[in-house]
């Protein structure tokens, strides 16, 4: 998405799907991931006779809310778009004059669409010709249309393909920019949108600000520190800008050097100490790995409400530390929604018993390692103050240093009166009214300034920017093989003074591209870019002059830094399909990929794999869960629901093993492990799959581990990991699991 | 003023099995576990097309049999509607669940045998015959929503908005309303002429 027209973000907003006509979803399941959101879908449904296309290997619960449900095979869905476009582009049911004013690249996906004809699309993906007919011409037909996605899509070895697949599409129809269009993924999580903007990720500082040293210099100085004394915190200088272990992968960084498993760059040592904070390590692929890597850690700590899975799953006996920290009803603070939207968080209670909010971990922490000084001096520096007030001055820093998504308008104050006032807003606009009016709800980034309305649609050029609108993102630079990247003419968002496409704003084409005359004192006050920008001159003046300051550019089709520049099919890593996986092979193997090196097609072509294993694998959540299970099976009456570890399995397929429903059955993996579990009969799956929920822990390979829990703290529901058995593969870019396609056999136990 | 009967409805065109209502009404009845005031019925499931859900509880009979073949008289209807019983009065005989067409009433399904105890079943958040909002009404039938005014909680947390209950009228009016708004495009706010005249 960040890599097709700027912002990896959800475009639109949940409210805004009711402005749909038509609703497609690739592997996502909001009926059961998000069932509050999903009344929107429903409301879009009832008033607005949308129309809404499924496309699953399963016939999830939101498939049974649908008007088109297609059972794809896992793992194809750049087939389903390729074919989708096929269709609309022998139709001519595209939008030229969008593609031709905002989009770079179309034609090779042209060509690449002519090539998926129904038939072979039929064939790859396991959905009919009429289907994939029929679903094309609505969905083509009924705009606006939106298009969701979740983890469906992005978790596969080709997964950033899909997600710049999906863009396409919408592109292709015009479907980005306007009120019930859009690509809008849904957040896994509570605030994961706030997680990614802040960057709890290894290859890049906050904000999306990468690790080049530019960026750095740019934090040193607004956190107020030496960046000398940064870079010397680092081995060398080399690791200050080199990305860090994922958490896909991070038990490589254990494990590497010995036999068989992956090799490292990583300064030239093992990873020794691991530090969870809220993160269910059972929600994890390679759960064999995980707790072998668990088993050779020097020292484990686990903060967290609830007894984290790693100490049940591993058989380490000394140094493994848990640490009580708060639930978010003990602490408060700003949490982003899915549509970039903040909204404050107030305390409830004080922390109970000995818990402690994360941030007070942190700090405690950042004292015993002698840098708390350094750790939060950046919440004194806007009004030079002596101490400073979590989490409000904290917020504030945040507005203050980060550009380049636009949080400058997010100070607490104006977050707080959002949510105070949250009665003020409209549901399907987010437009408030009486004191907010002008405003939307949450301030939905980027928010230029800290009197912008936020922007509740991204690249709408239908609103001025001081009302939210904007093009694409110039951020691929100004032209690629002659061709200009910026927006055509007439494209500007609306009361621009610059009608046509523009440049991102520096110091430097300010004047130029504004038609301003900047005074001698602004001169000196300026930034670099509008993303060093701390003055807030660039900005200040863009919105006098309806520019957006990061540019006015086209989004694009093709990335030419990535190893495949137009999407293309490639099969699972692990495919059913033996005579596919020779036409449409994984990549190479990817050395230092997040400092591991990555296998791809060596583990493809060791063998056959269908052969031994011949059924598709897919794992995916239950509506009483959320994630690794940590607090949802603590609570008796959600465990009720499910108590138990089970596998949808198809009757037919089941009974060919001689499965009866309520068996226990096993299910084998390639990588050799294997997991008991109840068989429930359903036809949600075909009889070419089976599904599993990722939400359990407790039990590992068949072994009751559930007396490593310390006293008091078993959950209700316990059982296998669903993870124990997910497939080796990660996504080539984003280093992501490759849990929703891969294989495995299973057995009557 | 003419008050008509205290009626849930579940919206089946919004139902998705959340299962919101039912953990909502466990929590804050403080249930044991096994005793299922409120449930969600999934017919026809993993089959596209015909597969739908629906929220079934007590339903608050205007004609309730549970009533009429209750061996101690132990069941009383309010004057809205609302069907309540004594629980200590009830003898735990089970008639009243083999009379029930929604298998609302629950017995506690502990013990060798199962159904042994008295019953227990949805009191659409109104409490029972003990003093209004005292801890004896709290221990033995749950919270007492309806007389702090308060929508009761399987309605308040649904998340789609399938579920609703209240005041008769209200319940047909709001459904009324919602297919009457079919295809008719998106509510902004606020509600205007154009759209009141279409």
């Amino acid at each position: 998405m960040a890599n097709t027209w700027g912002y990896g973000a959800m475009t639109n907003s949940l409210g805004d799907i009711q402005n749909a006509k038509a609703i497609i979803i690739f592997g996502a399941n909001p009926a059961v991931n998000h069932p509050v959101g999903f009344g929107h879908f429903l409301k879009a449904k009832e008033r607005n006779n949308a129309q809404i296309i499924v496309v699953d290997p399963r016939m999830t619960k939101t498939a049974a809310k649908a008007d088109y449900f297609a059972q794809i095979r896992p793992g194809t869905d750049i087939p389903f778009m390729y074919g989708m476009l096929h269709i609309i582009f022998k139709n001519g049911w595209e939008d030229k004059n969008f593609i031709n004013d905002r989009v770079y690249g179309v034609e090779d996906i042209k060509k690449e669409a002519k090539k998926w004809n129904p038939k072979k699309v039929a064939d790859v993906t396991g959905v009919s010709e009429e289907l994939l007919m029929q679903i094309t011409r609505v969905y083509a037909k009924s705009t606006p249309g939106t298009l969701i996605w979740a983890m469906g899509l992005t978790q596969h070895s080709i997964g950033s393909s899909n997600t710049r697949m999906a863009p396409i599409l919408q592109l292709c129809l015009g479907n980005m920019g306007v009120e019930g269009g859009g690509c809008n993924i849904l957040r896994g999580h509570d605030n994961v949108q706030g997680a990614t903007d802040m960057c709890c990720l290894s290859h890049t500082l906050p904000g999306y600000y990468g690790l080049k040293d530019g960026s750095w210099k740019y934090f040193a100085k607004s956190w107020g520190v030496d960046y000398e004394w940064l870079k010397g915190r680092f081995k060398s200088k080399k690791w200050m800008n080199a990305k860090g272990f994922t958490l896909a992968k991070w038990y490589s960084g254990v494990l590497a050097g010995r036999p068989g498993e992956d090799k490292i760059d990583n300064a030239g040592t093992n990873l020794k100490a691991l530090f969870v904070m809220g993160n269910g390590i059972t929600s994890i692929a390679q759960q064999a790995k995980v707790k072998e890597a668990l088993d050779n850690l020097e020292l484990i700590v686990l903060a967290d409400p609830f007894v984290n899975e790693a100490a049940m799953l591993t058989d380490k006996k000394d140094d493994v530390f848990i640490l009580p920290a708060a639930t978010q009803f003990e602490s408060s603070g700003s949490v982003t929604a899915t549509n970039r939207s903040a909204q404050w968080r107030y305390k409830v209670v004080e922390p109970m018993y000995e818990s402690k909010p994360d941030h007070e971990i942190m700090f405690e922490l950042a004292k015993r390692l002698g840098f708390y000084e350094e750790y939060t001096k950046g919440m004194l520096i806007k009004e030079n103050k002596k101490s400073f007030k979590f989490p409000e001055d904290a917020t504030d820093e945040i507005a203050r240093i980060i550009k380049t998504i636009g949080l400058t308008g997010w100070t607490s104050k104006r977050l707080k009166f959002h949510t105070d006032n949250w009665h003020l807003f409209d549901e399907v606009s987010l437009r408030g009214i009486g004191p907010v009016k002008g405003e939307y709800y949450g301030l939905p980034w980027p928010v230029w300034t800290e009197t912008h309305s936020g922007s509740p649609i991204l690249y709408d050029i239908n609103r001025s920017v001081k009302e939210g609108g904007m093009g694409f993102r110039n951020r691929f630079g100004l032209e690629h093989d002659g061709v200009s990247l910026l927006a055509g003419k007439n494209s500007a968002p609306k009361d621009s003074a610059n009608p046509d496409g523009y440049p991102e704003i520096t110091a430097d084409n300010i004047e130029e591209v504004l038609g301003i005359k900047l005074t001698a004192s602004e001169k000196k006050r300026i930034g670099k870019n509008w993303k060093v920008d701390t003055s807030n001159i660039i900005a200040q003046k863009c919105m006098e002059r309806g520019i957006a300051p990061y540019g006015n550019a086209k989004a694009r089709a093709k990335v030419w830094t990535f190893p495949d520049q137009i999407p293309m099919h490639r099969e699972p890593i692990h495919s059913p399909r033996e005579d596919l996986v020779k036409k449409y092979p994984t990549y190479k193997d990817k050395p230092n990929h997040y400092r591991v090196d990555t296998k791809y097609a060596s583990v493809q072509n060791k063998e056959n794999w269908s052969k031994e294993f011949p059924i598709n694998l897919i794992t995916a959540r239950l509506v009483n869960m959320s994630g690794a299970g940590l607090e949802t099976r603590a609570s008796k009456y959600l465990s009720a629901l499910t108590p138990e570890m089970f596998c949808d399995i198809n009757p037919n397929l089941a009974a060919n093993h001689g499965i009866r429903n309520g068996d226990m059955m096993w299910i084998h993996s390639p990588e050799g492990t294997k997991i008991k579990v109840k068989a429930h009969y359903s036809y949600s799956v075909g009889e070419d799959r089976v599904f599993i929920p990722f939400h359990f822990a407790g039990f590992f390979q068949g072994e009751d581990r559930t007396g490593n829990y310390p006293e008091g703290t078993e959950p209700y529901a316990v059982g296998e990991s669903a993870n124990t058995v997910t497939n080796y593969g990660y996504d080539i870019i984003t280093q992501l699991p490759e849990t929703k396609g891969g294989l495995c056999r299973i057995e009557k136990a | 003023m003419n008050y008509a009967r205290m009626k849930f409805y579940c919206d089946e065109e919004r139902c998705i099995e959340c299962n919101g209502c039912t953990v909502a009404c466990a929590e804050a009845h403080e249930l044991p576990v096994g005793i299922s005031r409120r449930k969600v019925v999934t017919l026809n499931e993993g089959i596209f097309g015909k597969e739908f859900s629906t929220s079934v509880a007590c339903m608050h009979c205007t004609d309730a049999p549970c009533e009429q073949v209750c061996p101690v008289d132990c069941f009383y209807i309010r004057e809205d509607g609302i069907v309540l019983h004594d629980k200590e009065k009830c003898i735990g005989c089970g008639y009243c669940l083999y009379a029930c067409p929604f298998g609302a009433p629950q017995f506690p399904r502990d013990g060798a045998f199962g159904t042994k105890g008295v019953m227990d079943k949805c009191t659409m958040c109104a409490g029972g015959p003990e003093e209004t909002n005292s801890a004896k009404e709290r221990e033995l039938y749950g919270q007492n929503r309806i007389a702090e005014g308060k929508v009761p909680i399987c309605a308040a947390m649904c998340s789609t908005k399938a579920l609703i209950v209240g005041d008769e009228q209200e319940v047909s009016k709001i459904y009324r309303k919602r297919v009457a708004s079919r295809g008719k495009g998106v509510q902004g706010a606020p509600y205007g002429w154009d759209k009141a005249y279409k």
